[in-house]
C-alpha cells in the first residue's frame, strides 16, 4: 500500500490508468454526474411547459417543493410501500427458503418454482397481476368462491377501491420480488455450516429454537442486503404503479409514489422540467439518507463470519 | 435490477456460489435434514399450497394466453379450449418479435461494454498505481447512490439533443458502464497475489498481458456473474426506453408491452398471450444460466 | 430484530419529512412571492374583443354551412397576425426530387388505429410523392408529453393533439397555423361543419385541421331494456328520464346497476361535464368559454355544476350507478357493462369507442352478448334536445421542418380530410365526419342506414343549440384543470360534499390558469 517510490515512478503507470479508466469516466460524467449536477440547477427553476420563459426561485422552490401536498403524500406513499413490501418480502422470502432447505424427493421443483418470479420482469409481473385483479374481466373476480369470500375483488376492485390499492400492488410487487429473495436466502442458508445445526441438535435445540439462534444470526449479511435492495426498489417504483392503477384511484391518490409523482401519467408536473428535476433531487437526496442511516445504523449489528 | 448497485458495498462473502444449488440434487444430509413421518406429509402439503399460491398469476395468464378470445371470460381456472392464434396474433401484429430482438440487441450491446468497462477500470484500480488512485476511486463509486429516476429527465435531453431517440445508442450509451461492476471486479483482482504481477512484470510481461493471460482468466466467473446482471438489469428497463422510444418498431419488450397492454386492453387474452412470449426467453435463459444467478445475485449483496 | 430496524430507518426518514407540510401545491413551488404580473401582451382588452363581428380578412372560412348559424364568436378576435407566424409553403412537393418521407405520430388504438392504418397505407399507395411514417404513442397523454419533451428535431411533421390542448399548443411557438396553408393554397373549406372548424379555431386563427371529431353518447345493453320491460329502440335523452331508466333496470333485475360512471379527466370527471354545461347553454370558463379572449377562470362551481354532480352522486348513493374510478385506459366503463357477475345496462363514452366496442363483441368477449345488442343513443343531458361540442382531435402541422416535409404534411392532411377519406374513416370508426359532403358518399352513406347507431354523434352535433357554450371550452392548462377536477368529482362521487369539492377544484383550476396566464 505505502509504496515509497520516487516521483517519476509514481507517475509511470499513471497514461495507462488514465486510459483505462477513461471510458467509464466519461460515461459516468456523462450520464450520471452531469445530469445529477443539471437537474439541481434545473430544480430552482419554472418554466412554461416548452422550457422557455425561466424564472429562477433558488432553494425556496425545493422548499416549496418538499412542503407541498402532492409531494408529502407522495413521500408517504412511498414509506407506506416500503413499510408493507420490506417484511411481507423479507418474511415470504425467508419463509419459504426455510421451508424448501430440507432433504425431501421433488423439493429441486419446489426450489425452482419459489425462484422462478426472478424471471419477470416489471412489466410482465405487472400485467399478469393486472389481469388477476381487474374487476370486470379479472381472473380472481370471475372465481365464484373467491368472489364471494372477497366480495371487494369484484365491487370496487382491489386496485380501484383507495383503501386497497397500495396493499394490492405491494402484493404484486412482493411476488415480483419473490424469487430474488428467495434464491438470496437459499444460498445464505446453504452456506451456514451443518455441524452448527447438528452440534444445536445434540445439545437438544429444537427447529424453532435452532431457527432463532442459528439461522437469522447467521443469515445476518443476506437479510441486510435483501432488505437494502426491497427498500431500494420500494423508493423507486414505478413500472408497477404505471401499469396496475395510474397513481390513482382520484382524488387521494394512494399509490403516486415519489418516482410516479415525477414521470407518471396524471401527474401535475409532468410537463414542468423544473418540478420534475426538483422533486428527482429530492429523491436522491432521500435515498442518500436512507443508505446512510441503514448503513450506519444497522450494518454494524450484522454477524459477519 | 440495476437498481440493487445503488447500495452495493460488496459481495456476501459467507456465500460460496459454487455449493449453492437451486435444483436440489445435492442438498442436505440426508440422515439430519430429512423429515419422516407425518413432517414429512404436512410439509409437502405446505409446500403444495405455497407453490399454488405462487404460480397462480402465471398459470391463469398462460390460460388466458391459451383461450380463444370468446372465451377468457368463460372460466379463468380451466383451460376449457386450446389455441395458439392468440400467441400468434401477438408475435405478429403486437410485435412482439421484434421487441425481443430489440431488448436482445441493446442488452448485449450493454452487457459486453460494461463487462469491458468495469474490467479495464477495475484493473487500474486495484493493480496500477497512479497518484489521486483513491479519490477517484471514491468518486466513481459515488455514481452508485445516484438513483437511475433522479437523472432520467437530463439524460433523455442529452440524448435527445444528440439526435438518438429511436435508435440503439440512445437506448444504450447512457448504460455502457457501471461503477457497480468496476467495484465487484476491483474487488477480486485485489485478491491477486502482489508477487505475481511483480514476477510477471520482471519476465517482461507488460500490464495488457498480465490482464488478458492472468488476471481476466483468474475473474471469469465474476464477469460471467457480473454479465447476467447488466443483462437482466438492461433487459428489465422500463422507464428508459418508454422516454427514448417514438417509433414503434424500436420498442424494447419492456416498452412494447406497455403499448400494447394500453391499446389493447379490450383483448385481455392479447395481452397475456404477449406477456407470455416476453417472459419465456428469460424463463428458459435462467434455468440455462442458474449457477451464475445465484452467483449474479450473491454478488451484489452488502457488507457493512 | 433487523427487520424492525430496516423498518425504523425507513420511518426516521419519514419523520423527517413529516409535519412540514404546506397545504399548498407543488404547482406553487418557488412562487410565493411572484414576479410583478406581466400584462400579457398578446391579449387583446377585453373591450374589443367579441363584440363587432366581423371576420378576420383571412379568406379561409368561407361562406356557412347548413347546419350552424352565421360566423361564430371564434372567428371575431383576430389579435394575433397570421403574418407573424410560420409560413405554410405548399408548393415546395413539387419540386422536391424524390418521396418525401413525413412522420406522424398519433394517440389512436384498437380499432381506431386499425383504421388510420389502412387510410395512411391507402395514402401512401395512392401517390409517390409522399410516404407517411404512421408512429403510435400509446395514447394521447403520452403522445402530449412526448411532444413537449422533444427537442423540435426529434418531433414528427404531422401530429395529432386532442381538442383541449388548443391553446397551449397555439401559443407554443413550435406549429405552423392551419389557416396559413388554407390561405397559401386557397383549399375550400365549403363543404366543413362550420363547427369543427371554430372548435380549432384560437384568437382568430384556425390553428389545426379538425380530423377525428367525436362526442359523448350513450352505450347501453338492448337485452337488458327488453328485461326490464323498456323499449329499446328508445334511450334516455333527459337527466330525469335517465334515473327512471335505471330506476327500471334495477328494480326489475335486469342488470345489478342502470348505469356506469367513471371519474376520468377525459370521461367523467372533466370531459363530460364539459359536455353538460354546453348542453345546459351555459359557460364552463369565462370569456365565451375563453374564445373571445383567453379565459381567467373556471365557472363549474356554479349552481349548474352542483346539480349535475349532485345528481350523479344521488344515483351512486342509491344503487342506481356505478362507478368504474378512473377509466385510465378508457374501457372500464365497457367492460363493467359485461361484467359477468354486477354488470351495468348503460354507460357514456365516446363515440369513437363505437367501432371498437362492436369489433370487441364480435370478437366474442362477452359471451351471449352480439355486436347487435348494444345500442347507442345521444348523451343524456341536463337539457330535452340532444347536443354536443365538439371533441376529439385535430391535425397539426410542426414548424421548422422545411418546405418539402411541410408541403408533404399539407398534402396528407388534404387526403385525410377529403370527402372519401372522412366516409371510409366515419363509417368504420363512430367518428363524426368532419363534412356534411361525406355523409352522400359510400361507404358511409349506406352505413347510416344499414347501422343507424353509427350516426347518432352526427345528428347530435347537427342539433346543437347555438349560442356562446355551443363550442367547448379552451384553456391554457386545460389538462391540469381537467385533472383537477376530475379528482374533485372523484370525490364527489365518493360522497364528499359537492358544492365544497367544486369550489375547492375551481379554485385549484383559477390558480393554474393564473400561473399559465402569467407565464405566456
Amino acid at each position: 500500500m505505502a509504496d515509497d517510490r520516487r516521483p517519476a515512478r509514481r507517475w509511470a503507470e499513471f497514461p495507462l490508468a488514465m486510459a483505462m479508466l477513461a471510458p467509464s469516466a466519461v460515461i459516468l460524467a456523462l450520464f450520471v454526474m452531469y445530469p445529477l449536477g443539471r437537474a439541481m440547477v434545473l430544480g430552482q427553476q419554472r418554466c412554461d411547459n416548452f422550457g422557455e420563459n425561466c424564472v429562477s426561485n433558488g432553494l425556496d422552490q425545493y422548499v416549496d417543493l418538499f412542503r407541498s401536498i402532492e409531494f408529502q403524500n407522495a413521500l408517504e406513499v412511498t414509506i407506506k410501500f416500503a413499510l408493507i413490501t420490506l417484511p411481507l418480502g423479507v418474511i415470504f422470502g425467508v419463509g419459504l427458503a426455510v421451508l424448501a432447505d430440507k432433504y425431501l424427493r421433488g423439493i429441486g421443483a419446489f426450489r425452482a418454482v419459489f425462484s422462478s418470479t426472478v424471471a419477470t420482469s416489471v412489466a410482465v409481473a405487472s400485467l399478469m397481476w393486472l389481469f388477476l385483479l381487474q374487476p370486470s374481466v379479472g381472473a380472481l373476480a370471475n372465481i365464484g368462491v373467491f368472489n364471494s369470500i372477497f366480495p371487494s375483488v369484484k365491487d370496487p376492485g382491489w386496485l380501484q377501491d383507495p383503501d386497497t390499492a397500495l396493499v394490492a400492488v405491494a402484493l404484486s410487487s412482493v411476488w415480483a420480488n419473490l424469487g430474488f429473495t428467495f434464491i438470496l436466502v437459499t444460498a445464505g442458508l446453504q452456506s451456514i455450516p451443518r455441524d452448527l445445526h447438528e452440534a444445536a441438535a445434540v445439545d437438544g435445540a429444537g427447529g424453532i429454537r435452532r431457527f432463532w439462534s442459528i439461522t437469522v444470526p447467521m443469515l445476518g449479511p443476506t437479510l441486510l442486503f435483501v432488505m437494502v435492495v426491497t427498500t431500494a426498489r420500494a423508493f423507486q417504483a414505478y413500472g408497477e404503479i404505471d401499469l396496475l392503477t395510474g397513481g390513482g384511484p382520484q382524488p387521494s391518490n394512494p399509490t403516486t409514489t415519489i418516482p410516479y409523482f415525477i414521470y407518471g401519467q396524471n401527474s401535475p408536473i409532468r410537463n414542468d422540467v423544473g418540478l420534475q428535476a426538483g422533486t428527482a433531487v429530492l429523491l436522491f437526496l432521500l435515498l442518500l439518507a436512507l443508505s446512510g442511516l441503514q448503513l450506519a445504523g444497522i450494518g454494524r449489528r450484522v454477524h459477519y463470519e | 435490477m440495476s437498481e440493487i448497485a445503488a447500495d452495493v458495498v460488496g459481495p456476501i462473502e459467507s456465500i460460496d456460489p459454487d455449493v449453492v444449488d437451486l435444483r436440489g440434487r445435492t442438498a442436505r444430509t440426508r440422515a439430519f435434514d430429512e423429515p419422516v413421518g407425518w413432517r414429512k406429509w404436512s410439509r409437502y402439503l405446505l409446500l403444495a399450497i405455497l407453490t399454488a399460491i405462487v404460480v397462480f398469476p402465471i398459470y391463469t395468464t398462460v390460460v388466458a394466453a391459451l383461450k380463444p378470445g370468446d372465451e377468457v371470460l368463460d372460466n379463468p381456472l380451466l383451460p376449457t379450449s386450446f389455441t395458439l392464434d392468440v400467441l400468434r396474433e401477438a408475435w405478429t401484429s403486437g410485435r412482439l418479435g421484434r421487441y425481443l430482438f430489440n431488448s436482445l440487441v441493446v442488452a448485449l450491446i450493454v452487457t459486453v461494454a460494461q463487462v469491458v468497462t468495469s474490467v479495464l477500470a477495475a484493473y487500474a484500480f486495484a493493480i496500477l498505481q497512479f497518484p489521486g488512485k483513491r479519490l477517484l476511486f471514491v468518486v466513481f463509486v459515488a455514481t452508485l447512490l445516484v438513483p437511475a429516476e433522479a437523472i432520467v429527465v437530463v439524460n433523455f435531453q442529452t440524448v435527445d439533443g444528440l439526435g438518438w431517440t429511436n435508435t440503439f445508442m440512445g437506448l444504450s450509451v447512457p448504460f455502457l458502464a457501471t461503477a457497480f461492476g468496476i467495484f465487484l471486479l476491483r474487488q477480486v483482482f485485489m485478491t491477486l497475489p502482489r508477487d505475481l504481477r511483480d514476477a510477471a512484470a520482471i519476465d517482461g510481461v507488460g500490464h495488457w498481458g498480465f490482464m488478458r493471460h492472468v488476471a481476466i482468466p483468474l475473474v471469469r466467473p465474476t464477469i460471467g456473474a457480473l454479465a447476467l446482471f447488466s443483462f437482466l438489469g438492461t433487459w428489465n428497463q422500463y422507464l428508459w426506453p418508454n422516454l427514448v422510444v417514438t417509433e414503434q418498431d424500436m420498442n424494447t419488450v419492456q416498452s412494447g408491452l406497455r403499448l400494447l397492454s394500453k391499446s389493447n386492453l379490450d383483448e385481455p387474452n392479447l395481452v397475456m398471450a404477449g406477456t407470455v412470449i416476453a417472459a419465456v426467453p428469460i424463463f428458459v435463459a435462467l434455468f440455462i444460466f442458474q449457477r451464475q444467478l445465484v452467483r449474479g445475485l450473491t454478488a451484489g449483496a452488502v457488507k457493512g | 430484530m433487523m427487520r424492525r430496524r430496516g423498518c425504523v430507518a425507513i420511518v426516521l426518514v419519514g419523520l423527517i419529512a413529516a409535519s412540514c407540510g404546506s397545504g399548498k401545491s407543488a404547482l406553487q413551488a418557488g412562487m410565493d412571492d411572484p414576479p410583478e404580473a406581466v400584462p400579457v401582451t398578446t391579449m387583446a382588452p377585453p373591450g374589443t374583443a367579441g363584440t363587432d363581428g366581423s371576420t378576420p380578412d383571412g379568406t379561409a372560412v368561407p361562406g356557412d354551412t347548413v347546419e350552424t348559424a352565421p360566423p361564430t364568436l371564434a372567428s371575431t378576435t383576430t389579435i394575433a397576425l397570421l403574418a407573424d407566424l410560420p409560413e405554410c409553403p405548399i408548393d415546395a412537393l413539387d419540386a422536391a426530387g424524390g418521396p418525401v418521407d413525413i412522420t406522424f405520430w398519433h394517440g389512436l388504438s384498437n380499432e381506431l388505429e386499425t383504421s388510420l392504418i389502412a387510410l395512411t397505407d391507402a395514402y401512401n399507395a395512392s401517390q409517390d410523392r409522399v410516404r407517411v411514417d404512421l408512429q403510435n404513442q400509446t395514447s394521447y397523454d403520452s403522445l402530449i408529453d412526448k411532444y413537449i419533451q422533444s427537442s423540435q428535431d426529434s418531433r414528427p411533421t404531422v401530429v395529432q393533439f386532442p381538442e383541449y390542448t388548443l391553446q397551449s399548443f397555439a401559443e407554443s411557438d413550435t406549429l405552423i397555423p392551419i389557416q396559413a396553408c388554407l390561405e397559401a393554397s386557397g383549399y375550400d373549406m365549403e363543404a366543413f361543419l362550420q363547427r369543427t372548424v371554430d372548435a380549432y379555431t384560437f384568437e382568430g386563427i384556425q390553428w389545426s385541421m379538425p380530423f377525428n371529431v367525436s362526442n359523448p353518447v350513450l352505450y347501453y345493453n338492448r337485452d337488458m331494456f327488453e328485461t326490464a320491460g323498456l323499449d329499446p329502440d328508445v334511450s334516455p335523452i333527459t337527466l330525469d328520464e335517465l334515473r327512471a331508466t335505471s330506476q327500471t333496470i334495477v328494480d326489475s333485475g335486469a342488470a345489478s346497476f342502470g348505469w356506469v360512471v367513471d371519474n376520468g379527466p377525459d370521461s367523467g370527471g372533466g370531459w363530460f361535464l364539459e359536455q353538460w354545461f354546453g348542453r345546459a347553454g351555459e359557460l364552463y370558463a369565462d370569456n365565451g368559454n375563453g374564445r373571445l379572449a383567453p379565459a381567467t377562470e373556471v365557472l363549474y362551481d356554479s349552481q349548474t355544476g352542483v346539480d349535475l354532480l349532485t345528481f350523479v352522486q344521488s344515483m351512486i348513493n342509491d344503487g342506481l350507478a356505478v362507478n368504474v374510478g378512473g377509466n385510465p385506459g378508457g374501457q372500464d366503463g365497457f367492460l363493467k357493462m359485461i361484467d359477468p357477475a354486477a354488470p351495468g345496462a348503460m354507460t357514456i363514452g365516446t363515440s369513437a369507442a363505437l367501432g371498437s366496442v362492436i369489433a370487441a363483441l364480435g370478437g366474442g368477449i362477452a359471451p351471449g352478448l352480439t355486436p347487435e345488442d348494444i345500442g347507442v343513443g345521444p348523451m343524456p343531458g341536463p337539457s330535452d334536445t340532444p347536443g354536443a361540442q365538439v371533441g376529439g382531435a385535430s391535425l397539426w402541422i410542426v414548424a421548422d421542418k422545411g418546405d418539402e416535409q411541410t408541403s408533404a404534411a399539407w398534402d396528407f392532411i388534404t387526403y385525410l380530410v377529403s370527402a372519401q377519406s372522412q366516409s371510409t374513416w366515419a363509417s368504420e370508426t363512430g367518428y363524426v365526419p368532419v363534412r356534411s359532403d361525406a355523409v352522400d358518399l359510400e361507404p358511409l352513406a349506406s352505413k347510416y342506414i344499414t347501422d343507424p347507431r353509427f350516426r347518432v354523434p352526427y345528428d347530435q352535433l347537427l342539433t346543437t343549440v347555438e349560442g356562446e357554450a355551443a363550442l367547448s371550452p379552451v384553456l391554457g392548462p386545460q389538462r391540469e384543470v381537467r385533472v383537477a377536477t376530475a379528482n374533485a368529482v372523484a370525490a364527489i362521487f365518493g360522497g364528499a360534499d359537492v358544492a365544497t369539492s367544486l369550489t375547492a377544484a375551481a379554485e385549484q383550476s383559477n390558480a393554474l390558469i393564473q400561473s399559465y396566464n402569467d407565464r405566456n
